[in-house]
């Protein structure tokens, strides 16, 4: 009985203490304290002009002291410091607001964009192409689909390379299909001067891991041309059309330096990855018959940057640093052919 | 049919380390007070949720962005992020009790949430803030009280609730804990694991091993004074899994917080009006997670002994002893006072 009495009065306490603090006023057991305080305060407004009034009295008897000494040198010193510094703030010119501006406000200009177009560079535009998209998932295990992965990348490799001064476009920016024609139409109206389409690999024997780059030219290991098939699978050609439209292409400028170009980014992507994965083994670059690539205007490459059938890889897929190793892999490799082509004076095309 | 709205009463332990609630439908759940939200696009996919709390975020970190969004007890200050992390724990914490916010069902809730002794009065703000919508009404109190309240200990009794953030004490002498008959220490279950790690750090230099194992180690094998059986744990060295022995890191861990618990023990008894101490001395009651460590409730007797003697007793249910104080605090309030407490 006491103690539910007890228990009465705690809560009633609780209560008020919690109102007090909703309505934001000091806590009750404080209020005196508070109270106390704001008395304090009111004494000494009410004490401050007596005290000026008193102080102002004492400063004009000290200066009528040191009027005698006014014109030493060092009462001259003395007083030039507020006649400097009064005149600083008046209108009197350009150079003074300036000075006035940095004194005052300390502000510096917002920064700006660097234009790329500043920069000697080749290879300024660059399109990046996520393999896959929407119903086209491309490879899967354990809950990773090489159509987010690929997106994933990508993004990252978007925001180094911007960060580099390249204008850079993406061929999709969410997960939605895109036909493989579409693609290359993009790049070619976008006036892109590369285009990289990222993908990750699915090879049968599950323990090989590794990395390897593609550009368009004729192969005929079979490995490849059943890889191009499955890549080309949504494009509306059988291998044979391709091989029929390839023949009147292979030859010329843009086949070596999307070699080139897949030549960079491969070793790039090797010499990175294998600090990371010891395991991870360079398959090379190759030359298959990829639809994505066949209709592009520009040096383009198409790079398996890791191999989704292996357990480990895809373990590392999973692993937000190691998708963002691979990107800055794709950017060094990227940037190292931008950079030998700016050398050699080509457009790249 | 009755027209009267039916309400659900709430208890709620916020704790750095894990957060319990004890609600008047019979539920009780704890969960770890972890927060996290998936990386990027890939994580979003592959763990198909907005955000993940307790365990199962701890489980999936390397995929998300963590947060602990308690720090000694309090809402981290200033981070919008731990503030939105509270707002998802608290959230999670009813859904588990069976409130629905978005598909009401007509249920008030009114929740009693507990913040340490000495917590300001911006951090209780900062608790109404992340429970605005959670709950109709709010009342905070300080996690000891809650404590006492729940073992009905008001009268002449010493309350020592070891979390992971905070030490609290706080003396019940019948009425309202006031600043004077309140601690709050900032040596706790955090300060253990730190001492643990850079004690087995310095002790074995090969030895790979992250915050969350040394946590596990110290929940299984904590004790102060002798050890019952040499502390073996297994951790990679070199790559290669190896059993080390940390008996005396563990020990060392543990008596590290004991400097400063029983100062501010014996001033607080201290403080007390002299013809009450000895009563208050053989009442003093250790709660919380770290309360736990074994043969610290002997060891605090063995202090006493210096003052007179006395007794502590360790609570039986350290993980909801606040949360059901909580609760009992919220159902022995008035309808009439749970007006004036809108959240």
């Amino acid at each position: 009985m006491a103690n539910d009495r007890l228990k009465r009065r705690l809560l009633r306490e609780l209560v008020r203490e919690n109102v007090d603090l909703i309505q934001g006023g000091p806590a009750r057991r404080l209020r005196r304290q508070h109270r106390a305080r704001q008395v304090a305060r009111l004494c000494v407004l009410a004490l401050l002009p007596l005290g000026l009034l008193g102080s102002s009295r004492l400063l004009s008897t000290l200066a009528a002291d040191r009027s005698s000494a006014a014109g030493t040198p060092a009462a001259l010193a003395a007083t030039a410091g507020p006649v400097r510094a009064s005149s600083a703030f008046s209108p009197a010119g350009p150079q003074q607001a300036a000075l006035m501006l940095a004194s005052t406000s300390q502000r510096l200009p917002e920064p700006r964009p660097i234009d790329a177009s500043l920069f000697p560079l080749a290879v300024r535009k660059v399109m990046i192409d996520p393999g896959h998209g929407g119903m086209s998932v491309g490879t899967g295990t354990s809950g990773l689909v090489e159509k987010n992965l690929t997106l994933d990348i990508a993004e990252r490799l978007r925001r180094i390379l911007a960060q580099r001064s390249f204008t850079v476009l993406m061929t999709r920016e969410e997960d939605r299909p895109v036909a493989l024609a579409d693609r290359a139409a993009l790049a070619n109206r976008a006036g892109a001067d590369i285009f990289v389409s990222i993908h990750l690999n699915w090879i049968e024997d599950r323990t090989a891991r590794g990395v390897e780059t593609y550009y368009l030219g004729p192969t005929d290991d079979p490995y490849l041309t059943q890889l191009a098939a499955a890549e080309n699978r949504d494009s509306g050609y059988s291998m044979a059309d391709l091989r029929g439209i390839l023949d009147g292409i292979y030859a010329g400028v843009r086949e070596d330096n999307s070699r080139r170009l897949a030549e960079s980014v491969q070793a790039s992507l090797f010499r990175s990855l294998r600090k990371t994965a010891p395991e991870v083994t360079d398959r090379g670059v190759k030359a298959a018959p990829f639809i994505v690539l066949l209709s592009t205007e520009m040096p383009a490459i198409l790079a398996e940057v890791s191999c989704l059938s292996n357990e480990e890889e895809a373990r590392q897929l999973a692993r937000p640093e190691y998708r963002q190793h691979i990107a800055e892999a794709l950017a060094n490799g990227i940037g190292a052919y931008a950079d030998s082509t700016a050398r050699s004076g080509e457009k790249g095309i | 049919m009755s027209n009267k709205t039916q309400v659900l009463n709430v208890g709620i332990d916020l704790g750095t380390s894990r957060s319990s609630i004890s609600s008047s439908n019979g539920q009780r759940h704890v969960v770890e007070s972890y927060v996290g939200w998936p990386l990027d696009m890939v994580a979003r996919k592959v763990l198909k949720k907005p955000v993940l709390i307790g365990r199962e975020a701890l489980d999936n970190r390397p995929m998300l962005d963590l947060y602990r969004p308690l720090e000694e007890g309090l809402i981290k200050d200033g981070s919008e992020k731990d503030e939105a992390a509270v707002r998802e724990l608290l959230r999670h914490l009813l859904a588990l009790a069976g409130v629905d916010r978005e598909h009401s069902n007509g249920l008030k809730v009114r929740a009693v949430v507990g913040v340490p002794a000495e917590a300001l009065r911006v951090n209780k703000q900062h608790v109404r803030k992340a429970m605005k919508d959670a709950a109709d009404s709010l009342m905070i109190v300080s996690e000891p009280f809650a404590v006492a309240y729940g073992l009905e200990a008001l009268l002449h009794t010493m309350i020592i609730d070891i979390g992971a953030g905070t030490t609290d004490f706080c003396v019940m002498n019948g009425r309202l804990p006031t600043e004077d008959d309140q601690r709050t220490l900032t040596q706790a279950g955090d300060f253990v694991d730190e001492q643990l790690v850079r004690l087995v750090r310095e002790h074995h230099p090969q030895a790979h091993f992250s915050i969350h194992m040394v946590r596990g180690w110290k929940e299984e094998s904590s004790f102060v004074g002798e050890p019952r059986s040499p502390v073996l744990v297994t951790v990679p060295v070199n790559g290669k899994p190896t059993s080390i022995d940390i008996t005396q890191e563990m020990r060392q861990a543990c008596e590290s917080i004991l400097p400063s618990l029983v100062e501010s023990m014996l001033d607080l008894l201290s403080r007390v009006q002299p013809e009450f101490q000895e009563k208050v001395r053989q009442n003093v009651i250790l709660s919380g997670g770290t309360g736990l460590i074994r043969g610290l409730g002997p060891r605090l007797e063995q202090e006493l002994r210096a003052v007179g003697g006395g007794r502590v007793t360790v609570v039986k249910d350290p993980v909801y002893v606040g949360s059901d104080g909580g609760l009992a605090i919220a159902q022995d309030a008035p309808d009439s006072d749970w007006e004036k407490l809108t959240a």
